[in-house]
């Protein structure tokens, strides 16, 4: 696929629905990184809006809730014109009665264009976007699989201040069995030709992690070591009551990242978290309001991140 | 995509290169002097023709306009209607527009779409004193009422020939041609 | 009753291709099987050498859902499905709502089951009483009710101890426990095995130890009680092992598979984007246990091939992956889709072997009362299926005789039909196609 553009300055961008990073090729993501930069420029103008996708209906359907994601979006699609619902499900579809299939089929005789959804289920972008006939989807997490506008947000955090991302080392520590977020990033910055490696406790690693094509090094020490990125994975309480780790006190002091361990990544590594942070567990704080941090420019992120996807989306005829 | 075949040389290197300082003396003439005022291009091709009017003003009066580059991509009223999503380029001002006399550069004026979007983003940056448009080449063919105030030259043309202003930062050499599209 | 002679078809006996190609029925049963025999005033049906004559397939694993969901199956529709799928003795799995672990439902399923205008549905009951895995059901009375099975599928029988007490008490003369293995904790929240598939989706993955951990109680039971038990739907290549050295020392152990455990693997879960028509318990297993099922095929470690037909009305199928319910629905296409697969995949596996599996072989598991079946034999009950080996047809899951709508194979083209089914003698299907 090629992402260079035409010799009138067009671009074939293939993808309607954006449910995973599997199959984006490299062009394609340093393409949409080069786009969301111009986007974070809007962001700094008296007059935060263009009417790129003025007349278009985004509906924001989140079945579990997540308020930073959402208003993320939001912002995104309201810089871009579009008109904007927020619909919030709260449960599961079956515990309200009404089947996906319906929902689906409710927003589209609504009108709307666009459909960004969170839902607990893995497969439920796909499912959503095989029943929906003209709008399209924006996955914006769908059960343990995949969240590619994180893992976007991360690439073009880490890209402007690396440049070239080719041959860069970084460490995903954390709950990589639930993780979403960690699927997308492995394949984001596996594509862009970063060295990926895990590390976390191995009853928070899937078994087959060869399939992940990733190295796994128990001690995170061994995972830092000279990485120019150290990306930290939210560890959630359930976990512990799962029975998967004994304490969160035992994780903190074997894998949480504190100055110590980041001593040993990179001078000046970047360190990254998708948020909301759990400080003390997984980040200590001196590690999350160092300078080293890019947590809070993540955020910024992903609003630029947003735009340059909804723009190329759902910007043009269809 | 249909091909585009050369037809003609409408000027030589030396003939746009004329053109051009005629162009830059006129802009400092209505703007009635040097003060105040900002040149804006608009991309591609109006941003390397408004450095080389920035720096011919320069050579001649001695001081140096700020100089902007603005990209229409976002404001284009056509979107909608497109299959291929157009590269969005940047968009960069110097200082603030408020209160400037901006003066906007670009190499053809054909329907006026280009224009009016580029004025709507003038807008959304912040309230100049007044715009005003240069352009190499006029082909005709306006579908909304904007105008050059200053113009290189007319050149009616039809509607399946392609006017190329080439500048030697992007296309290795400068002149201007006219291009038909084969059927 | 009516005389029918199948004239010049490839005769298959249930488990090999015999030198007859004439086979005469009278009264439900096969009286004469020879070359040339003479038709007299016998109904002829014509057969070619790419039709073979089969025993009626036997399918000892199937959900009705009846009684108490008959939105999803009922006996009928599940035998009159089956029939057209060339199935002529489908055992019904006793996990309905309530669930059939007394005599007096065993009586209505075996009723029901005989007059529907199908298939033969043979009843199964509980181990437990309720299926709740606590308590030993009336197995006896359940036995002499017609139970041929006695199983808590849906479920491993929960309490070990209870297993051992049921197979002390069954012994070697009354119906097989059936075990479906599972280790329920290990199972619990699972979707999709845990593997590659699991590790890229992010999906709770199933491990092989579950299956192999429950397979492993079951045949140390029986050494211990000298009872017999028989593991249904296998899918891991590690328990297909510990049952071949079970067999090897003699254990009286037998097991089965599934079509679709056959013919896919778990790459189908990711390759269709998480469709849920490939979720299924247990689920789709690696490539390499697929094709550990064809080696446990060939070496004898696996009895018989077993539609596990899960029918779910669409409404309740038609769901996120994570969010539907497990089960592949495939009593009218399964016949098909292995005898397809199996010519696309493993030519050289001997068609009779693969025949054997699904007649004569799932025959000899069932109680001494229905060993006769499965067999093309002169005073074997007459149940008979025509198998065209040239026939195309695409799967039409909208045009099924059961109330299943989706299955993985819909709009599939497979080489390879029943498309004439007789029991007792009598015709209960027919495809459309050749009348």
């Amino acid at each position: 696929m090629s992402a260079t553009p035409n010799e009138i300055g067009q671009i074939v961008w293939r993808h309607r629905n954006v449910i995973d990073l599997d199959g984006w090729s490299k062009d394609e993501l340093y393409f949409l990184l080069d786009q969301a930069r111009h986007m974070e420029n809007v962001m700094d103008r008296p007059i935060k809006k263009v009417p790129v996708l003025r007349g278009k209906m985004a509906v924001n359907l989140f079945f579990e809730n997540s308020t930073r994601t959402r208003v993320s979006f939001e912002l995104a699609e309201k810089m871009l014109s579009a008109d904007v619902v927020n619909w919030s499900v709260s449960g599961s579809s079956q515990a309200k009665g009404e089947t996906m299939r319906d929902t689906a089929w409710t927003l589209e005789a609504m009108g709307a264009d666009i459909v960004v959804m969170r839902h607990g289920a893995v497969g439920a972008a796909q499912y959503l976007a095989s029943k929906l006939k003209r709008a399209i989807v924006l996955n914006a997490g769908d059960g343990t699989h995949a969240h590619p506008t994180q893992a976007l947000l991360d690439l073009y955090t880490a890209w402007k201040h690396i440049g070239i991302l080719e041959g860069k080392k970084i460490a995903l520590v954390g709950d990589i069995l639930h993780s979403r977020v960690a699927r997308s990033d492995i394949i984001g910055f596996k594509t862009v030709g970063c060295d990926v490696v895990l590390s976390g406790p191995p009853t928070m690693m899937p078994k087959e992690i060869d399939a992940l094509g990733c190295k796994y090094e128990i001690d995170p020490r061994n995972a830092v070591k000279d990485a120019d990125m150290v990306y930290l994975l939210r560890i959630q309480r359930e976990r512990q009551q799962d029975g998967l780790f004994p304490s969160i006190d035992e994780y903190h002091r074997w894998w949480g990242a504190d100055a110590e361990l980041l001593s040993l990544a990179k001078p000046g590594a970047l360190v990254m978290h998708p948020g909301p942070m759990n400080r003390g567990v997984e980040i200590a704080s001196e590690v999350a309001d160092g300078n080293q941090s890019v947590i809070l420019e993540q955020v910024r992120s992903g609003v630029a991140i947003r735009m340059a996807l909804l723009y190329l989306c759902a910007g043009g005829a269809r | 995509m249909a091909e585009l075949r050369e037809k003609a040389r409408l000027m030589s290197s030396q003939d746009l290169n004329r053109v051009i300082r005629r162009i830059a003396h006129e802009i400092v003439e209505h703007n009635k002097g040097t003060d105040n005022m900002i040149l804006v291009g608009i991309h591609r091709r109006g941003v390397y023709l408004a450095r080389r009017i920035q720096k011919l003003i320069e050579e001649a009066e001695s001081v140096k306009i700020p100089c902007g580059e603005l990209d229409i991509t976002l404001y284009r009223d056509d979107l909608t209607t497109l299959f291929e999503q157009p590269v969005v380029h940047s968009t960069r001002m110097p200082q603030d527009i408020a209160g400037k006399n901006v003066f906007l550069i670009d190499d053809v004026i054909y329907t006026g779409r280009t224009i009016r979007a580029a004025l709507e983003a003038l807008v959304d940056l912040g309230r100049p004193a007044l715009v005003e448009l240069a352009v190499i080449i006029d082909r005709g063919h306006r579908e909304l009422p904007i105008h050059p105030d200053i113009c290189g030259k007319k050149v009616p043309t039809s509607k399946n020939e392609v006017i190329e202003v080439r500048v030697a930062e992007l296309d290795g050499k400068d002149e201007v041609v006219i291009c038909e599209r084969d059927a | 009753m009516g005389k029918i002679l199948f004239k010049d078809f490839r005769v298959f006996d249930g488990r090999c291709f015999i030198e007859a190609d004439h086979v005469l029925v009278e009264n439900g049963v096969i009286s004469e099987i020879g070359k040339d025999i003479a038709c007299g005033d016998a109904e002829v049906v014509e057969g070619s050498k790419d039709k073979i004559l089969s025993p009626g397939f036997i399918d000892l694993h199937a959900h009705m859902r009846d009684p108490g969901e008959e939105w999803n199956e009922d006996i009928c529709s599940g035998s009159r499905a089956g029939a057209a799928g060339g199935f002529t003795t489908i055992v019904a799995m006793p996990n309905t709502k309530p669930a059939v672990s007394d005599a007096s439902l065993v009586g209505y399923v075996a009723a029901k089951g005989s007059s529907s205008g199908g298939a033969r549905i043979l009843p199964a009951g509980c181990v437990s009483k309720n299926r709740e895995g606590k308590e030993m059901a009336e197995l006896l009375k359940m036995a002499e009710a017609g139970a041929v099975f006695f199983t808590d599928d849906g479920s491993p029988v929960a309490a070990t101890m209870l297993l051992r007490l049921a197979l002390l008490y069954l012994g070697k003369r009354q119906p097989r426990i059936m075990e479906h293995p599972e280790d329920s904790g290990l199972f619990k929240g699972g979707q999709v095995h845990e593997g590659r598939v699991s590790a890229l989706s992010g999906l709770k993955g199933i491990p092989a130890a579950s299956e192999e951990i429950d397979v492993a109680r079951g045949i140390s039971l029986v050494r211990d009680t000298g009872g017999r038990i028989h593991f249904t739907h296998i899918s891991c290549s590690g328990a297909l092992a510990l049952i071949r050295e079970a067999k090897k020392e003699g254990l009286d152990v037998t097991c089965d598979t599934t079509f679709h455990h056959l013919t896919l693997n778990e790459n189908a879960v990711i390759n269709s984007g998480y469709n849920s028509r490939y979720k299924v318990n247990p689920p789709l297993r690696s490539p390499e246990d697929q094709a550990a099922l064809w080696e446990g095929l060939r070496d004898g470690t696996i009895d018989a091939i077993v539609t596990d037909h899960a029918p779910w009305h669409m409404d309740e199928k038609d769901e996120p992956f994570q969010e539907a319910p497990f089960g592949i629905a495939s009593l009218e296409c399964a016949a098909a889709v292995v005898i397809d697969f199996k010519n696309r995949n493993y030519p050289e596996f001997p068609l009779e072997l693969l025949l054997s599996k699904m007649t004569s072989s799932p025959a000899s598991i069932l109680p001494e009362k229905w060993n006769g079946l499965g067999v093309i034999k002169e005073g074997a009950a007459a149940d008979i299926t025509v198998l065209d080996l040239e026939r195309t047809r695409i799967v039409d899951c909208f045009a099924w005789r059961s109330k299943a709508r989706c299955c993985p194979w819909e709009g599939i083209a497979l080489t390879g039909w029943p498309i004439m089914t007789f029991l007792d003698g009598r015709k209960i299907w027919q495809d459309d196609e050749e009348i």
